[in-house]
């Protein structure tokens, strides 16, 4: 599964596809507070459309992300979450309570913004580890 | 007989969950405690507190944020618990008799 | 009354699928069977009124497909017995 498929059907056909997948994972997290979405569906959408990439075109695909690189993403996107999460501690609120920002907006926005922030580091975070599980299964290995 | 006797432990461990089931309220009932004690407070109140008309959303990341945090952890910690174990198994595969040929 | 005959018919469909699953020879044939019946529980779900539940049994129903598929390549697609 690491050489290239090769055929020119596939490597057309793949140019159309990827680029409506990261977009319709960019819709589902930004709408995940008005339709059915959120961080996980557009993490595994976005892995999605990275390892089909790497499955037709091999290791030197256009959009890559080599396999140490996504363990870091990993860790980055967990730390995003606690990191809001601590944020909100510092300006004298309780652990991940949004209404403590201080931004000028109604209440019920710094929730909405509290929400879109907390998604966005769990979507980093699905998005890596599914990107690392397949590149440790599929590595060629050095003798 | 060890094949008997596991589809009598099977048999069996099914009759007990059917029994067991039978007592939980019907499916879509309106009047189960699951759908009067805590879910009209979280469908009234979410639109005004949390500005989001989604309101599974709205209980997941904001009344529920600390369990999402969990998860979030459990996800990181099995992908790295899934690299290290395939890393590291093909590292010493010149002592196992078998070998890999890819 | 008629969302709780489609959930018992999918119900049946999903035992059929999983035991059919366990007892096949052919492992890629096993992967097949599975990838159906990750299929039968998105349809429960949205029997059930649960789009958020669905639209994520979907995509990791895709991707786990993909790595068993990845891992039966490393054995050399053996037979289980």
């Amino acid at each position: 599964m690491n050489r290239k498929f090769g055929t020119i059907i596939l490597d057309t056909a793949f140019r159309y596809l990827v680029p409506f997948i990261l977009v319709f994972g960019m819709y589902v997290l930004m709408h995940g507070e008005y339709s059915p979405g959120g961080g996980f569906q557009a993490g595994a959408l976005f892995g999605i459309a990275v390892v089909l990439g790497r499955l037709i075109q091999g290791e030197e695909a256009m959009l890559n992300i080599s396999g140490n690189t996504a363990i870091i993403l990993a860790g980055i996107g967990t730390f995003i979450y606690g990191f809001i999460g601590v944020l909100t501690m510092l300006f004298n609120g309780n652990f991940l309570e949004y209404g403590a920002f201080p931004l000028n907006m109604a209440e019920a926005d710094r929730h909405a913004l509290g929400i879109l922030g907390i998604e966005i580091g769990v979507t980093i975070c699905v998005m890596a580890t599914i990107i690392a599980i397949f590149d440790a299964l599929t590595r060629r290995e050095e003798w | 007989m060890t094949r008997l006797l596991t589809f009598l432990a099977i048999g069996l461990m099914s009759l007990m969950l059917f029994i067991t089931t039978s007592g939980l309220p019907m499916l879509f009932d309106p009047n189960s405690p699951a759908a009067t004690h805590v879910s009209p407070r979280y469908i009234e109140k979410s639109r005004e507190e949390t500005g989001s008309p989604n309101f599974v959303t709205a209980v997941l990341a904001d009344y529920r944020g600390y369990d999402t945090l969990g998860e979030t952890t459990v996800i990181f910690t099995a992908g790295i618990a899934a690299v290290l174990l395939l890393r590291a198994a093909r590292k010493h595969s010149d002592c196992l008799p078998g070998g890999d040929e890819e | 009354m008629k969302e709780l005959s489609l959930i018992a018919v999918l119900l049946v469909l999903m035992v059929v699928t999983g035991t059919l699953a366990l007892f096949l020879k052919d492992l890629l044939a096993s992967i097949i069977l599975f990838s159906a019946f990750s299929f039968f529980a998105v349809l429960i779900y949205l029997a059930l009124g649960a789009p958020d539940v669905a639209f994520t049994e979907a995509v990791v129903g895709v991707v786990s497909t993909t790595f068993f598929i990845a891992a039966l390549r490393r054995l050399k697609r053996g037979c289980s017995r």
